[in-house]
């Protein structure tokens, strides 16, 4: 308290007449901002697509946590058109600060869906765009809008106009059919990659979103493959002798990473998908695994129990030294590096307990972001920014997805047809 | 073996010598540490600070600042009653109201006393007693002796009219003689200053509104300097300026959750309107990065 007032002392200096006061505010909120978000205007088309696209948007924006959709029925102008200013004494009743009105136009089988973003309390415009496409992507456009809103208002890239690949698990607790699965980050458009004869596990999104590596046990030992989404092309990566794991695209997309097991030890690989070279990374008679590139290629981390328990260690893409920087109680897993580069993602087992957690690349900074039993397997949002894991809460129920703010706040659970695991977050589409 | 024996002898004669001659020990350097003289001042003072002037001749005992005659003391003689006095002092401890000032024999509870309760005061105005300064940082110069009342005598009426009078006297230090000079405060000093509470409620009502960007990368880029102007009910008289540029989305969006943060706190009404030449023009800092640390 002292020293609250002592700082309040260094920001008060009086100054000499007609000279202007200074104030230093280091102490803000982090609360939602609360936004408004009216249903769109909907133009020669079924008018109930209007409304999907802003309930659309506000799930999205709720869901992220950093914004607070204000319910229609409070609502007290109602927008039937975008080109005038909203009365904004009208919205600022409401407490909303932000106010997104928006239309869409459908003509033959495209649609153009323009939006305004509007700053209610400074009553100006923040942002306007305008976009085209076929009728059938309107789920896309309200996630590429939610993106836009976001991005404005937070400062940080959205990451709603992404895909989750993970495995759906069905089928009794001793029998489970694991089938690969495709969805958009709310859930929507379920689609099946594989049919559940073989067990799939681990898959990964390159960075052009196309193409996804997986771990499959088709052919007796576990092998890499790769398969192509679009036409659900799919091939081996290699057929070494051996069982390959947790396999990695590079972030350029041209090399995929993974570690081979033969004897009793697993070491790193990596090979060129084109030239189909591959080097040996590292060549230790202990377990090396889970590898994941920084977002600038230039380095990896990975788990290796070469220190006695399993902990996280970078080191140079191309091989040679690596360090150890995960030196808590318990021991560390599948380490995944921030696509903004700057945390390091990993599963924590302390005694029975399983724990999702962030560390800088150096080591420093460790923060548990979730606890529980059994927590694991983080993958990034695009922007860094949101973690999302599976949870096994044992017994007989399964595995579901959840998601977790980079700060730790706003778990939230993800709704898959059943229960699935190994969730992997795609780059945005492009 | 002879020779053996005296080069080894010459050899460590000659270690010796050499350790003697450079590691002989050397004086210690010692920087001169100018001495910082530290005073602590609480918060109220420091808001009180009447206006000063440095050339002012600095008189060796602080006099108080006295604006106001007051009545002149009688002058004791400390040794005449003490015996007695001590004995009544006795008797009556423990008054609730310290109307007997006890003698110099117990200078703490002198201490203690001040600031004297009025109505003990006023009571044993009747004795023909003489006020105090009213200042706390006076010192009075011997605390008037009062002769022990056999029974305190509690007169409302007369309570009354005494508190009427003390009420003059506490706008203007009194004591012996006038004493105008000034003593050293703040040059820019003035009692009746914008005051920290109503600054602290201005920064809390702005930490309340204000939506700090979370989980940046980089928090430099996060502070934002803006300077509003405020008419005399509290409101904007204009937009924010905002004061520092950057183009990055993450300025763009810690300025406008900062400008928001202005607009939607008007009216500023914790701001006293007779502080208004001191609070009509602002300039605040943003500044997140303590809260994103880590």
């Amino acid at each position: 308290m002292l020293g609250g007032a002592a700082s309040a002392f260094a920001s008060l200096s009086p100054q000499p007449a007609a000279a202007v006061l200074k104030l230093n505010v280091t102490e803000g909120n982090v609360q939602p901002v609360p936004i408004a978000i009216p249903d769109f205007v909907g133009v020669g088309l079924d008018p109930a697509t209007g409304r999907n696209v802003s309930q659309i948007i506000a799930s999205n924006l709720r869901r992220s946590g950093l914004f607070a959709p204000i319910d229609q029925a409070a609502y007290i102008e109602k927008i039937v058109t975008i080109d005038t200013l909203p009365r904004f004494p009208d919205w600022r009743q409401i407490n909303a600060q932000a106010l997104v009105t928006g239309r869409i136009t459908q003509s033959d089988a495209r649609l153009k869906a323009e939006f305004r973003l509007w700053d209610v309390f400074a009553g100006q415009q923040l942002r306007g765009e305008q976009y085209n496409t076929t009728a059938d992507n309107w789920r896309r456009i309200a996630h590429i809008i939610s993106d836009a809103i976001y991005e404005r208002i937070t400062g940080d890239k959205g990451y709603f106009d992404t895909r989750i690949v993970f495995v759906d698990e069905s089928g009794p607790k001793e029998r489970r059919i694991k089938r690969l699965a495709l969805m958009d980050q709310d859930g929507a458009n379920v689609r099946y990659l594989t049919r559940g004869d073989d067990l799939v596990l681990t898959p990964r999104f390159s960075s052009a979103a196309d193409t996804i590596t997986y771990m499959s046990y088709r052919e007796g030992d576990p092998k890499v493959y790769l398969m192509n989404i679009e036409t659900g092309q799919r091939e081996i990566v290699s057929n070494f002798p051996g069982m390959t794991f947790s396999p990695r695209f590079s972030p350029d997309g041209q090399r995929v990473i993974f570690s081979l097991q033969r004897g009793g030890s697993s070491n790193l690989f990596v090979m060129d998908l084109r030239s189909k070279a591959t080097m040996r990374l590292t060549d230790t008679q202990v377990i090396d695994t889970a590898p994941s590139y920084s977002p600038d290629g230039t380095r990896i981390s990975f788990e290796s129990d070469r220190g006695g328990k399993q902990q996280i260690y970078v080191m140079a893409a191309t091989g040679g030294e690596a360090q150890r920087i995960s030196f808590g109680e318990g021991a560390y897993s599948t380490p995944v590096w921030s696509p903004r580069g700057d945390y390091i993602a990993f599963t924590k087992q302390t005694e029975g307990k399983f724990a999702i957690g962030i560390m800088r690349a150096d080591g420093s900074g460790e923060r548990i972001l979730t606890e529980g039993y059994h927590n694991e397997g983080p993958t990034w949002a695009p922007n860094g920014r949101v973690i999302m894991f599976f949870r096994d809460p044992g017994g007989n129920a399964g595995p579901m997805l959840y998601t977790v703010d980079v700060t730790g706040r706003n778990e939230q659970i993800l709704k898959t047809p059943s229960y699935a695991s190994d969730p992997a977050w795609s780059p945005l589409l492009q | 073996m002879r020779t053996a024996y005296t080069i080894s002898a010459i050899g460590h004669a000659a270690v010796l010598l050499w350790s003697v001659w450079s590691l002989a020990a050397k004086p210690l350097p010692v920087s001169s540490n100018e001495g910082l003289p530290v005073d602590l001042v609480t918060a109220s003072d420091f808001s009180n600070i009447t206006a000063g002037s440095k050339a002012a001749p600095k008189t060796d005992t602080a006099k108080p600042l006295v604006e106001k005659v007051a009545e002149a003391k009688p002058v004791e003689d400390p040794t005449a009653k003490v015996v007695e006095k001590k004995e009544v002092q006795a008797a009556r401890e423990p008054p609730p109201a310290p109307e007997t000032k006890p003698a110099e024999a117990a200078p703490d509870k002198k201490q203690a006393e001040k600031p004297p309760d009025p109505i003990a005061e006023a009571l044993a105005k009747d004795e023909a007693k003489k006020q105090e300064p009213k200042k706390a940082e006076a010192k009075p110069p011997i605390p008037p002796k009062k002769p022990a009342p056999p029974a305190p005598k509690f007169d409302p009426k007369q309570v009354a009219a005494l508190l009427d009078k003390r009420e003059a006297t506490r706008l203007a230090a009194a004591g012996e003689t006038l004493n105008n000079a000034p003593s050293l405060g703040v040059s820019n000093g003035a009692a009746a200053q914008l005051s920290l509470s109503e600054l602290d409620a201005l920064r809390a009502r702005l930490a309340q509104l204000w939506t700090v960007p979370a989980g940046a990368k980089d928090p430099q880029e996060l502070v934002v300097l803006i300077r509003i102007k405020l008419k005399r009910d509290g409101t904007l008289a204009a937009p924010p300026m905002v004061l520092t540029s950057g183009k990055t989305p993450l300025f763009i969006a810690a300025r406008d959750s900062a400008v928001r943060a202005l607009f939607r706190g008007q009216p500023y009404d914790m701001l006293k309107p007779e502080h208004y030449e001191q609070w009509k023009d602002v300039e605040i800092t943003f500044d997140p990065r303590d809260m994103i640390r880590g």
